[in-house]
């Protein structure tokens, strides 16, 4: 019955299950489906109950999707709460693998869905560009700040824990992102983070653009990436749609490791025989994948033009890759 | 790039499962893939799933096209008594792939609420059997099922047709054999988001290019691998795409459900109007945001319960339960 428990059972690694996990309810959840569609999601995941109790009323779905109105609840494990709402799988054996992350994400769910309704409205509303200036600055006032007020926002995953600071899960075009108010430049964020540009206030979705497209661009060695940094790069990344590729973003796409490793090399060295040592190749073959390169590429990478193209295909490149949510790490 | 084409957007839980499957079931199939499609066996239905229902299964040869032997399976209650109902399953995998047993998960319901027998053939499979093979197997499966009814507990008056995807197509490409060969009879023709037209020249088609399940490249592959060099040209006769069949008088009631968001959307439009033009009844089903065969894939979905609770209420009024 469950095939997608089947098939997602029989996936190898253990971290790309879990990343299926974060993808199917970070669609759910950018899509706008409801409890509902959460707990299904849950069950389907979990292969047991997934429960809700959201302002007194209780939601149990089973495995299938159905509603499950009987008595006879098992033990809720694991449960989560946070005021006026209650998550849960029902279980009396062994915990599933993923049973605590799928609460998790459930959770998430959920707050995101009771948060739109509490009516102070939530911290999304100051970053949301879709909402009227009027409606942004009503809630400025609620955190007590001025529409010039120079402020940040901070961009980091999901499921790092609040930092006291006004704060918000928002679904992004790179699945569930955190956002973070910050006001004075001293916040202590867990990493890795993407500092927004400061802005007055009452542009606060400019800002989180901006950090989203910061947080994208940090890695392993870069862990923090400031937008203000990118200097006019940020207006490129800005214009860029992910969705639409540019040609020399797809021809970096479409290299192998080691060609990637030897163009990067290519554009960074003094000079070809420098590039030759560093990669530890001979002169004359990497004269020739130069050559090759140049051919695939379309440009030479070694002019200041072609230097010049490669930094900003490689740039848009890593806001093009496939959202890789970073793996949840206690809350 | 295919990014560029409006087309509507997959319901919010199916989008979701299509992205914990994405890389499981490509949207494109090539030819390349039929072996690994055959092994894969989606929706599969087990003896130990028959069991659980109540259900037994008995395995007979019978005579398909040209009188070469192919196996029907007859699947019945433990305890059913006097004559039931009939079922007649042709199964899906886009010509290429599936057996007997895929995506009878739909149909089992319908045998035990009813009481019903059912019987689901194994038609031989394109490209090694190209057309009439396949059609030609589903009709002399269903003369078999029609000549053999009493014997197997079924009332040959109240026998019903039902296929998904390809099996659709060869339900309907069977149910118009049957009108033209002055029988067997049948009470409706159940056409589970059926695989009717060769041509490749709907809207729906061309707006699932590279994205969902059973893409247009994965459509063209199938009916190229049924009907080699015919496909889209003259040669290609009702029975094998019933989309081309200009006289639908005299055909059954049927049943058709679909999702909004696959290749099959158009066609499967195309045929309910042309059905009611013809003054045969027709219900029809678009579920909007579903991707081909989702019910299958995501049945704890809230719109592949809808459509499962559609089609199953539907099968109720027709089988006079």
């Amino acid at each position: 019955m469950h095939h997608l428990v089947g098939r997602l059972s029989a996936l190898d690694p253990e971290a790309s299950e879990t990343l299926r996990i974060v993808s199917y309810f970070d669609v759910l959840i950018t899509r706008g489906a409801g409890l509902d569609g959460l707990l299904r999601g849950a069950a389907v995941l979990s292969g047991t109950v997934a429960g809700a109790e959201v302002r007194g009323r209780v939601s149990r779905r089973d495995p299938d999707g159905h509603p499950v109105t009987a008595a006879g609840e098992t033990r809720r494990s694991p449960e989560m709460s946070h005021g006026d709402w209650t998550v849960w799988l029902e279980r009396d054996g062994e915990p599933g693998p993923h049973d605590a992350m799928i609460v998790e994400r459930l959770a998430l769910g959920v707050e995101l869905i009771e948060g739109r309704r509490r009516p102070e409205g939530g911290f999304e509303v100051v970053i949301d560009p879709a909402r009227p200036v009027a409606e942004r600055v009503t809630h400025l006032a609620r955190h007590r700040l001025d529409p010039a007020t120079p402020v940040r926002i901070l961009a980091t995953a999901a499921d790092t824990a609040e930092t006291g600071a006004p704060s918000a899960i928002v679904p992004t075009r790179y699945g569930l992102l955190r956002a973070t108010l910050d006001v004075f430049g001293k916040l202590d964020p867990p990493e890795p983070v993407g500092f927004g540009t400061w802005v007055r206030a009452d542009r606060a979705p400019e800002s989180w653009d901006a950090a989203i497209i910061a947080l994208r661009l940090t890695d392993e060695s870069v862990p923090a990436v400031d937008a203000t940094e990118l200097g006019a790069m940020l207006l490129l990344a800005q214009a860029y749609d992910p969705q639409h590729p540019h040609e020399d973003v797809r021809a970096l796409a479409g290299l192998d490791a080691r060609s990637a490793e030897v163009l990067r090399t290519l554009v960074e060295a003094d000079s070809i025989r420098s590039a030759a040592v560093a990669l530890g190749m001979h002169h004359s073959t990497v004269q020739a994948r130069h050559e090759a390169l140049t051919h695939t590429l379309g440009y030479d990478p070694r002019t200041n033009a072609g230097r010049m193209r490669y930094i900003a295909a490689a740039l848009l490149q890593r806001l093009t890759a496939p959202a890789a949510p970073a793996p949840a790490g206690p809350a | 790039m295919s990014s560029s084409v409006s087309r509507p957007p997959f319901d919010p839980e199916l989008e979701a499962v299509l992205a914990v499957l994405a890389d499981r079931i490509p949207p494109t199939m090539t030819a390349e893939m039929i072996p690994g499609m055959r092994q894969a066996a989606p929706a599969e239905v087990t003896d130990e799933m028959l069991k659980a229902s109540g259900l037994t299964r008995r395995d007979v040869a019978v005579p398909g096209h040209l009188g070469d032997e192919i196996t029907v399976s007859v699947i019945a209650r433990e305890d059913r008594q006097g004559l039931g109902p009939g079922i007649y399953h042709t199964h899906g995998g886009g010509m290429v792939s599936g057996d007997r047993f895929s995506g009878l998960a739909q149909a089992l319901p319908w045998v035990v609420e009813h009481d019903a027998v059912l019987v689901t053939v194994d038609y031989r499979l394109a490209p090694e059997y190209p057309d009439p093979y396949p059609v030609e197997d589903c009709y002399a499966g269903l003369v078999w099922t029609a000549e053999h009814a009493r014997e197997i507990g079924m009332d040959p008056d109240r026998l019903l047709i039902a296929g998904q995807s390809a099996g659709g197509g060869l339900a309907a490409g069977t149910a118009l054999m049957a009108r033209d060969r002055q029988g067997p009879d049948l009470i409706g023709q159940v056409l589970m988001y059926p695989m009717l037209d060769d041509r490749d020249r709907t809207v729906s088609s061309a707006q699932f290019d590279g994205v969902g399940v059973w893409d247009r490249g994965s459509n063209v592959m199938g009916w190229t691998a049924l009907l080699g060099e015919r496909r889209g040209t003259d040669d290609v006769s009702v029975y094998a795409a019933p989309a081309r069949a200009t006289d639908l008088t005299g055909l059954p009631p049927a049943f058709i459900d679909c999702g909004s968001a696959e290749v099959f959307r158009d066609e499967d439009v195309a045929y309910a109007t042309a059905l009611w033009h013809a003054g045969v009844q027709a219900e029809l089903h678009i579920w909007p945001g579903g991707f081909h065969g989702f019910d299958l894939t995501a049945p704890h979905t809230a719109l592949a319960h809808a459509m499962t609770a559609a089609r199953n209420a539907w099968v109720a009024r027709t089988l006079g339960a």
